[in-house]
Parts: structure tokens; sequence; C-alpha cells
């Protein structure tokens, strides 16, 4: 009799075991029965790479942070980030944003955007149309495109500032005044961003960045002006020649009288430098105090090529020693981990 | 050779060798069995298909019970995703419950306006058990609701008919999408399915005893009722098979007489609760008067087959088959004390009728909103004449056990497959809840699509709470100077004025009018900016939630 109610009970698991082993999950289980529907997986365009972001990275404590950002581009960057490593030792303080450029169609290398974050700086980069006009761009014909960019970016999950079409005001560009216009700039600015939007991207500090007005004084900014809902930061690009402006508040001042005329939107100094002349120390060291000092400009990025001259800080000993001393200042003491932690600290 | 063999145990061979076959062989599945001239059955013995039930079968037919309770649970528990926006607004209307009803707190959100079933039954109930045991909590009582269900189900259909024909329903009532669905879905659907079932059982119990023990059941139809007005859709239903269960023992005028009793008595407990309540507004706004929508009948028409086609199917064979032959021919002596055909056509038809009633009524408004959750009440009542469709289909002594295999395979991949892409067509919060609790303040104004998730989850937390977030289904708002703004209109108002403290949209593909409105006007007056956008999959497709905040210095 027990050897009975035993078998029936053996029989009565083996069967419940049966039947539950059928509901055991083996490999990915369909979204609903406890697949992952949160947070798609996705797989980068060329990379092969499968990245699964549990958040997206906050860009907002970086759009005004309390530190000035001290950024610098250089001949060879992201694919090579040996110059970072050098001019950090030169001036005695690692860049805190890197500035690059994209030319249109070229794909935006995933590991390189990476590893630009990774070594300490916000990437920067300027999104050069050559090969499609703006108005192009804004009729949605490049949408395969900026579509594709805008997943990479998602992908990546790392903050980046992009900055379009830069130096629209001036001649020189195939974009710029007299071969694109105004109408067609702010439409195909404000696509490109909707589309990011569209793609879910929020990682992605939107900069507008015009030339200097010294050298185009008769192309007024306003017309190219998107709105304050399409940009976080003005990225005003200027110069210190050795003819024309040769100190802060002429080289750049008329331009931020004109821009404050229509946003309140932060400066950056998207790209500056000094050609070789025996002002060029005092002009770096007013430009570090100068920036440092302001609080409607958040940083400023130095161009560290030799283009048509030598716009390095170490043309002259003298040029390096006053980027050295200016660089010293603590304003610049920008720390992303605290940014970040700041703002973790808040839950 | 024949010499060394030991002697033939003549007992044990009269039972293990076949007498020889009659002159015209039986095929063993035909439905009428020609009793041959001149032969007399003996009784009916105590064997294994013996018309009564016996102990042992008792005891086997329970323990499979509690088999495909087992794998129902299994299936039930493994869907996962985050509160749905109707979970996690009753479990919030729950808790504004308790505190109006045990803490006198203000009743605000006039949830009696607009549920579908009445505030203080349901959520008060899951809002006491998420206070303790959390959103799992929630749906695991849910769960429980459905088990009750399939275990009234098999009690059902064992009275009706038999054993066999009680666990073929359970199984194919338990696999189905709705069970599943909502045995982990914390709204009042499975604890009405519950309440209709117990109903069904009840009255099948009560049916050969005293007339007044219907009372009592009718205060569970009427609870029925009140959880999920909907509900009383399957009273007639309830009635009817509380007449044919009391025809069978009583007569006719005696059957009519109960089943009248039952229906006062319902009513009559519905009516006194109706008065004291006052919820007509809400039932009718929410079931009798339900807005008409612009879903095609023919698209009604294929969910509907998709997800409840099986089952319906196997229980117009099962009609139609009872409806021919009342048993199998398996017992000896079973033409005595069977059902009539008219009886058994009423009951089969009723059955298997009351499966389209849901739908029938969903065609008529041209809806299709909670079509899959009320699919399943419809479903429990058709399962008991399914289960007779697979015993007829396996035949007399389970000869064709094929069928049942290829149906319950079908069934359960079927009901594996929808319930999870039914549990999956809304997106996870799971990512959006974690980056508005530090968004998100007390006191702050937001508007929201999703709003009931982020509120539930939290207000759990103390982030939040209900009346700080408005959706985009009604705004009234009014303006600096004074003009009050509804609509679309009153959306821009408000994010112009820079009122909300942050918005969240849910992007899929594009977005509502009224989202697309406040999302333009947020990009054009700058005075927000994209805070987090997270991207999700469903079942359905991706789309991605954005959290927009307002600026702190704004522009000029």
């Amino acid at each position: 009799m027990k050897a009975t109610s035993l078998g029936r009970l053996l029989a009565a698991v083996v069967t419940a075991v049966v039947c539950l082993a059928g509901c055991v999950s083996t490999g990915p289980a369909p979204v609903g029965a406890g697949g992952d529907g949160a947070q798609p997986a996705v797989s980068l365009p060329g990379g092969g790479t499968t990245y699964a972001p549990a958040q997206p990275y906050d860009v907002t404590p970086l759009l005004h942070p309390r530190k000035k950002y001290f950024g610098a581009t250089f001949d060879g960057v992201p694919r090579d980030l040996g110059p970072v490593g050098k001019y950090a030792s030169q001036v005695g303080r690692t860049p805190t944003m890197l500035e690059y450029y994209l030319g249109w169609g070229d794909a935006l290398q995933a590991d390189q955007t990476e590893a630009v974050w990774e070594n300490g700086q916000l990437p920067y980069i300027a999104w050069e149309p050559h090969k499609a006009t703006l108005a192009q761009i804004a009729d949605g014909s490049q949408d395969a495109y900026i579509v594709s960019t805008a997943r990479t970016l998602r992908a990546v999950n790392v903050p980046v500032a992009i900055s379009l079409a830069h130096e629209m005001n001036g001649g020189w560009y195939p974009w710029g005044h007299g071969k694109a216009t105004a109408a067609q700039f702010v439409k195909a600015w404000r696509h490109v961003h909707d589309v990011f939007q569209d793609e879910g991207v929020s990682t992605v500090i939107w900069v507008w960045s015009p030339n200097v007005v010294n050298p185009v004084p008769q192309v007024a900014l306003k017309p190219y002006w998107p709105g304050d809902g399409y940009v976080d930061w003005v990225g005003v690009v200027g110069y210190y020649a050795r003819t024309g402006a040769q100190d802060f508040a002429a080289l750049f001042g008329p331009t931020f009288r004109q821009i404050r005329t229509f946003t309140e939107r932060p400066f950056l100094l998207a790209e500056t430098g000094a050609q070789p002349s025996p002002r060029k120390s005092a002009q770096i060291t007013e430009l570090l105090k100068t920036v440092a000092g302001r609080s409607d400009v958040v940083g400023f990025i130095w161009f560290d090529l030799d283009k048509e001259t030598d716009w390095r800080v170490d043309s002259s000993p003298e040029a390096l020693a006053a980027f050295r001393a200016a660089a010293r200042d603590h304003r610049y003491d920008l720390d992303f981990t605290a940014l970040k932690h700041t703002r973790q600290k808040q839950r | 050779m024949s010499h060394t063999v030991p002697p033939l145990h003549e007992e044990t061979m009269q039972l293990r060798v076949l007498p020889p076959p009659p002159p015209e062989a039986d095929p063993g599945y035909s439905f009428v069995e020609e009793p041959l001239p001149g032969w007399t059955l003996p009784p009916p013995a105590q064997m294994g298909w013996a018309a009564d039930t016996g102990r042992r079968r008792r005891t086997v037919g329970l323990a499979l019970l509690a088999v495909i309770l087992l794998v129902q649970a299994a299936l039930s528990l493994r869907l996962a995703n985050s509160a749905f926006e109707d979970e996690a607004l009753y479990i919030w209307a729950g808790h504004v419950e308790i505190g109006h009803l045990f803490y006198g707190a203000p009743n605000y959100g006039g949830f009696d306006t607009y549920f579908s079933g009445a505030p203080v039954l349901y959520p008060v109930l899951a809002a006491a058990v998420d206070s303790v045991l959390g959103l799992a909590g929630v749906r695991a009582m849910s769960l429980l609701f459905m088990l009750t269900a399939t275990a009234c189900l098999y009690g059902l259909t064992r009275r009706l008919f038999n054993e066999r024909a009680g666990l073929a329903a359970g199984a194919l009532f338990a696999v189905s999408m709705p069970t599943l669905f909502l045995g982990h879905f914390a709204t009042y659907d499975a604890l009405a399915v519950c309440l209709l079932a117990l109903t069904g059982w009840l009255l099948v119990v009560v049916a050969p005893r005293h007339w007044a023990l219907a009372a009592p059941v009718a205060l569970v139809a009427a609870l029925a009722v009140g959880v999920k007005y909907a509900s009383a859709l399957f009273l007639p239903t309830l009635v009817l098979l509380y007449v044919l269960a009391a025809y069978r023992h009583h007569h006719v005028r005696r059957a009519l007489l109960r089943g009248a009793l039952f229906s006062v008595a319902t009513l009559g407990i519905l009516v006194g609760g109706l008065v004291a309540s006052g919820y007509l507004t809400a039932i009718q706004s929410t079931t009798t008067a339900r807005a008409h929508g612009s879903t095609p009948t023919w698209q009604i028409v294929q969910d509907t087959a998709r997800w409840a086609g099986l089952l319906v199917a196997v229980a117009l064979v099962g009609t139609v088959t009872y409806a021919r032959t009342a048993r199998l021919s398996e017992i000896p002596g079973w033409r005595r004390a069977v059902p009539g055909r008219r009886w058994r056509t009423c009951l089969g038809v009723l059955l298997t009728g009351t499966a389209l009633l849901a739908p029938a009524y969903q065609i008529h408004l041209h809806t299709e909103t909670s079509l899959q959750k009320h699919i399943g009440f419809g479903l429990f009542f058709a399962a008991p004449m399914a289960g007779v469709g697979v015993t007829r289909l396996m035949g007399a002594h389970v000869k064709f056990p094929q069928w049942a295999i290829a149906i319950g395979v079908v069934a359960l991949t079927l009901g594996l497959s929808q319930s999870a892409t039914y549990f999956g067509s809304w997106p996870d919060t799971r990512y959006l809840v974690p980056q508005l609790s530090y968004t998100v303040r007390p006191g702050q104004h937001w508007l929201g699509d999703p709003k009931e998730g982020p509120v539930y989850y939290l207000s759990r937390e103390r982030r939040t709470s209900y009346q700080d977030w408005l959706s985009f289904f009604f705004i009234d708002y009014k303006t600096r100077d004074g003009r009050r703004l509804s609509g679309i209109p009153g959306y821009r108002a408000a994010v112009r004025d820079g009122w909300f403290d942050g918005v969240v949209l849910n992007y899929s593909g594009g977005l509502a009018p009224a989202e697309e409105a406040v999302r333009q006007e947020m990009r054009t007056s700058g005075r927000y900016r994209l805070k987090g956008s997270l991207p999700y999959r469903t079942s359905t497709g991706t789309g991605h939630f954005e959290i927009w905040v307002r600026q702190s210095g704004g522009p000029r």
C-alpha cells in the first residue's frame, strides 16, 4: 500500500516536472515574457559592436557648469589621441573638450567618439556639409545618413557637442553666405535637430557656430538663428590675426553684442588661436583670463594647428609660457565625474 | 511443449483475453451502439469507465487539475512588464479610497465617475495588497483569482459532464491567452472572472438542492457585477445555466421558478447597491453607453478568431456531438438517465454562444478596447463545451488521443505567444522611472504620457502625487490674463508660460496631436530642454520616452 502511494506521488511529481519543463525559457524570451523590452540592443553601422545603454547620459549638467571648458583641436584627432597628451604636458592641463571635423557623408566612428570621452574630453564635432547642400539636408533627401549618425550616437551614449555648418555667415565655405540662404541654413539645422530627437538622441549639445562678424559686417546673424529651442551654445569662431582686432573686446565684442539682441544662450569660443606676433603672449593671457572670468562664456577651444600660419601654443617659448601660466587658473578645473556625481547625489 | 506450461488461472484469463468479436465489427468510435439482439446487459460494475464518480477517479481528477493549475501559474508568472496605466491607476485610486474611507482624506480624482467597476471594491483590495507586497503581490492576487476560475470551471464541467471533459476544459481555458494575461494583470477583470466562475459553479452545485441556496449565490453574482460592471453581460447566461441545471432534477416549472428567484435576488442586490452608491453615470459612460470607436468589424472578428477561435471551434464540435449523443458508448447501461436532446442542445448553444457575447457587443460599439480581456469572460463559458468536444474527438476509451494532443499543442502555442505579445504591448518604464525619480521633485507640475505609471512608482517614493500630474487627455488652463483654455491651445499656453516643470512624451513613430503640439511649442519657445531620451521596444514596435525639463535661466 505504501509502495503504491509512493509510486503515485512519484508519478505526480514526474508529470508536474515534465509539464513545467516546457515552460522554462531557453534563450532570449520575447518582449512581455521576460524579454528586455525597455532598452533595445543596438548594432552599430560598420562597428558590429552591440551596446545597450541603461540610461542616456544626461547632458544638462554640462550645459552651464560652474567651471570652464578647456578645449583644443589638433591635427590627426580623433584617430590618434597622442597630440592630446602631448599638449596636456606642454600647457600643464588636460583639455576637457576636443574638437574634430566630420565630413558630410562620412560615418561617425563610434569607437573614436567613445575613446575621446574616455580620454577625458567632451567630443566636439564640427559637421561640415561639403557633399550635400543645406537645401538637400532640409528637404529630407539626406535623412538616411542623418538617421544612421543619430543611431550611432544613441548607441555610444556619451555626450557630444555638434556644430553643423559652422561659420555660415562667412562666404568661404560652400554652405556659407552667398552660397546658401539663411532660411536654408535654419531649415537644415532644425531638420537635423528634429531627426536626432525623433531617433531618441538626447546626448547632443547643439552649438550654433558663426564666425566673428568683424570680417563680414554686412551679414546679419539673426536670420541664421534657428531658435532657442534648437541651440544650447553659441560657438563663436574668432582668431587673433596679425592684422585686425588685437584684444578680446575688439575681436569678440561686436559679435557678442549682436547675438545678445536675439538670444541669451551662453557663448563658447568654438575656435580661437593667435598668429605668431609679439602680442601673442599678451593675447593668450587676456583670452584665458576673460573666458575664466565671464559667466556668459562656457569655455574655449584652442586651434592648435600649423595651418596657413602657426596658431599653436608653442609657436614661441614666450607664448607657451604665457599659456601655461594662464592655464593654471582653477576656474578651468572642470571635472566630468564630479558633474555626474552631483547629478546622482540628487537621487 | 504444452505440458510444461503451468495451468492457466481461469479468472485471469477471463480478464486478459478479449471475448470473441461480435459478427458485425464495432469500430469502437461509433456514437450509437447497436445492441445485439437477445442480449441483456449486466448491471454496471465498479470499474474504470463506471458512470458514478468513485473516490479514486475524483483523486486522479484533482491531481491532474493540480498539474494544470501549476502550468497555468508558471505560464502567467513568466509574463513580465512594468505597471500598465490601468493597473497603476486602479491601485492608486485604491490608495485614495482607503485614505478617504478610513482616514478622512479628500476623495479627489472622481474615480467613481469614469471607472468601469466600483472604486471601493477591487481598487481598495488591490491597494491594501500593494501596501504590503507591491505590484507583484497584486498581480499574484490576480493569478489566484484566475486559478480559482480554472478550478471552478473543472468543478462545473465535471458536474455537467464528467471528469475527462472537465480536465480538457480546464486545460484549454488555462493556457488560453486571456487567462494567462489576466493571471498577471492587476485589474478587476481577474476578480470579475473569478466571481462569475464561482457563481456558475455554485449554481450547478445548488441546482439539485434547496431553492433558498440560490440567494447567497446571487450575492456573489452581484459582487461580480459590482467589481466590473460589464460582468452583467453574463448574468443571463448564468440564470439560464441555473434553470437548465435545475431542470435535470426538478420539473420545468420549479426550475423556472428557481431561475426567477435567482434573477430577482441578484437584481435586488444590484439595484440596492446602485441606489446606495450613485454610480449610474459611470456605468453609463464606461459600459452601457461607451463611446463608439472606429475599429472595423472585420478586424474585431479577426482578433476574436485569433484569441478565441480554437476554443470556440472545439466547443462547437462539442455542442454538435453532444446534441447528437448524450454520452460516449463507454459505460454499460449509459442509456439510463441521460438528458434529452432538447436540453443538450440548449446547454451547448447557451455555453458556446456566450463566448460570442463580448465580441458581438464590441462589434456593435466598433471598439477594440480591452477586447483581449473581455474575450476571457466568454471563454470561461464556452470551455465546458470545448472540453466535451475534445473528449468526443478522442472517442470512447480515449481511442484517438492524437486529437487531444494536437488541440493541446496548438492551444498552448497560441496561448504562450499571444499572452507574451499582449503583455509586452505597452512600453516598459523600468528605466524611465529611475530617471524621473531624480528629476521630479514633490510639488512640481508635470505633464505626462505615460502618467499613471510614473505617478504610481514615484508616489511610492513620495516623489510626487497624483494631483501634480496632468495627462494629454484633458487640460483646463487659466492663462496669466485670466482666460481659460482647454485642449491643444491650453497645453500650448501652459508650455509657453512655463507652467510645467517637466514633460514626459512617448514617441513611437510619431506623436498624438496634443503631444506633437506640446513638443513643437517646447522647441519654438525654447523654455524646455530635452533631458533624456530612453529607447524602448514593445512587442509591436520601438519608440522612446522623452523627458523635457524647464530651463532654469530661460531665454529672453
